[in-house]
């Protein structure tokens, strides 16, 4: 019997060019933690925004990495690495870079420049990677956490505002609750297979074929994994975190937030619904249903009456999540991932653009209202047109992106039988143009509250490319959708192998 | 051999105190204290049903949950020490600024 660090040697040397990304991510955040920052870059508190460009090097790098990553299953069939994953993958590094790109001026202003929140990106976005690939309930667990415990940190980021403190705690009280029932789920679930396995394949098929005296077991199981999953991703009813935490956030941090974590649990949930319960389908579709229309209704209706404009973006993107777990929803697992990873593309650009808006605005003191969007079309022409731009795709409005993202999924529910759901979802989606449009009515019919004497800033310049280019992908986005559609069709999803995970037996049996 | 049923009510119970305990308790501590029981009764389950089955694969979960319980605690006495500073107590019902 080899010994264990024979053992881990021989995994971690068999196994590890599927997770370069990831040891490039930790490493490099590693490093910057302890002798750069000190010893070999020692910059002073004014010169610490500096870090960012290394920062999007990384990244930039972990990208290239991603895509170059062959196919495959790793690590005791607990991590895999297929379309699906890579997928998502891609979408939260870009989230990942679009933050950090975001961040140069809010940190700035407040002079709270530390290295440490650049590593805690790069930490999240290696929990994110995991989270991508994991298909195993112990990876899906851990790496949750991994991605969860650093957000909660950059959260509460500004220390010496009572609103950062509070939302973090907020945050962090109900995403470790949460973490407690998906835990107890999953030790539940390993229960019902007798204690062999956590494995998602294997999980399928044994779970479906247990004796009767366990079916509450594995009912109870489904549903606590579920309400964890649902928690992460802020759907209703297990919401209640997100406005608040959104809302006290550093700014680029929400807009983080409200994309790179949603992929990767989005991935989770394909990952997991798809893979795992593919058979238990029976005991998890009325539920998620539910939350599905609970979320895009109370989603939409409880931001109508949002005075903040963060507040507003929560509440929308909780609705956002409704509409995406149709593509969860969906028997054809492929087609749905493909619908998710379509749709959650386009919300990436469109929303990390309505972000940096406020984040401009934010940055001159203004913009976390909603009524500080008064007159801008005469303040700010351009960037109010993108604003309105972006508000407009949120809302779904052709030709713009965010229709295109949003008609293949409600097309892909229709075929799959959930009119109901897609009755509502297009309801809940003309209740949405309202509120956005209410911003567009502020931004060109209101004159503006105090008379325009006050200094154009000029914004910082990756801010402004951003916002640049996330315009024109949502203005010509739609003209790639059918080749984007074709080029996604090609990607297998989900590679369908079983291979066996690996049962360590005790040596004394 | 004790039987699994019972293992699967002990732990029941342990989670539900600790899922009162989040509920009910206001100090941000003693949520703290609960969540840790959440956690704790999944490892019940994980270790029992391993031991049962003859297999090493729960067991080497509920050593990482430990060891992630312990990151978790560290992350959120951090916070509850940046509250307690800038607020002065750590009761949660008092944290209020964020709301609509």
């Amino acid at each position: 019997m080899p010994s264990f660090s024979a053992g881990l040697w021989e995994n971690l040397s068999h196994d590890i060019h599927y997770i370069w990304p990831h040891i490039l991510l930790m490493v490099a955040a590693t490093l910057m933690l302890w002798p750069l920052d000190s010893w070999l870059m020692p910059w002073t508190k004014a010169e610490k925004h500096k870090w960012a460009l290394p920062t999007l090097a990384i990244l930039v790098a972990t990208l290239g990495l991603t895509l170059a990553t062959p196919n495959g299953l790793g690590f005791s069939a607990m991590y895999k690495v297929d379309g699906l994953t890579k997928g998502f993958q891609v979408l939260c590094i870009l989230g990942s870079i679009f933050a950090v790109m975001l961040s140069q001026n809010v940190l700035g202003a407040l002079q709270e420049h530390t290295v440490e929140y650049y590593v805690l990106i790069l930490l999240g976005t290696s929990g994110m990677l995991f989270m991508c690939g994991a298909v195993d309930l112990v990876t899906v667990y851990f790496s949750i956490e991994l991605m969860a415990l650093c957000i909660y940190i950059l959260v509460a980021y500004l220390r010496h505002q009572g609103r950062s403190i509070e939302a973090g705690m907020k945050y962090f009280l109900l995403g470790a609750f949460s973490s407690g029932i998906l835990l107890y789920g999953i030790s539940l679930l390993f229960a019902a297979t007798g204690g062999v396995t956590t494995n998602l394949t294997e999980l399928n098929q044994k779970l479906a074929l247990v004796s009767a005296d366990k079916n509450l077991l594995v009912y109870s199981g489904v549903l606590m994994v579920l309400v964890g999953l649902c928690f992460k991703v802020a759907a209703v009813p297990f919401h209640m975190w997100a406005p608040d935490a959104y809302d006290g956030a550093p700014t680029p941090i929400t807009a983080w937030m409200a994309t790179a974590p949603k992929a990767a649990s989005l991935a989770v949930f394909l990952r997991v619904f798809d893979t795992g319960f593919h058979n238990l389908s029976y005991d998890w579709t009325a539920p998620l249903m539910v939350i599905s229309a609970a979320s895009m209704i109370l989603g939409n209706v409880a931001a109508i009456r949002q005075q903040s404009i963060k507040r507003l973006l929560a509440y929308s993107s909780i609705a956002h999540v409704g509409y995406m777990l149709l593509g969860v929803l969906s028997k054809d697992a492929q087609a749905g991932a493909q619908a998710v990873w379509l749709y959650m593309l386009s919300y990436l650009v469109m929303n990390t653009g309505a972000f940096a808006v406020v984040i401009y605005l934010q940055g001159k003191g203004e913009g976390e209202r909603i009524d500080d969007f008064r007159g801008m079309g005469k303040r700010h022409p351009l960037l109010a047109f993108a604003m309105l731009i972006f508000l407009l795709s949120l809302a779904g409005i052709p030709p713009l992106i965010g229709f295109f993202g949003k008609f293949y999924l409600f097309l892909l529910a229709v075929q799959q039988g959930f009119t109901t759901l897609v009755v509502i979802a297009l309801l809940t989606s003309a209740v949405s143009a309202y509120y956005y449009l209410e911003v567009v009515k502020q931004m060109y019919f209101k004159e503006p509250a105090t008379e325009d004497g006050a200094e154009c800033e000029p914004m910082d310049p990756y801010a402004k490319w951003l916002i640049t280019a996330a315009c024109t992908l949502v203005i010509i986005g739609t003209a790639f959708g059918p080749q984007l559609l074709k080029w996604t069709d090609d990607i297998r999803w989900f590679e369908k192998e079983a291979p066996k995970a690996a049962v360590f037996e005790l040596p004394g049996k | 051999m004790v039987s699994m049923n019972a293992v699967l009510l002990i732990s029941f119970l342990l989670w539900s105190v600790g899922v009162a305990g989040v509920l009910i308790r206001r100090n941000a501590l003693v949520i703290l204290m609960c969540v840790e029981l959440m956690l704790n009764a999944a490892n019940l389950n994980l270790i029992a049903f391993a031991r049962q089955a003859g297999t090493v694969n729960g067991q080497a979960f509920a050593l990482l949950v430990m060891g992630f319980a312990a990151a978790e605690v560290a992350v959120g006495l951090a916070l509850v020490v940046a509250l307690y500073r800038k607020k002065g107590n750590i009761q949660v019902d008092e944290i209020n600024l964020l709301k609509g």
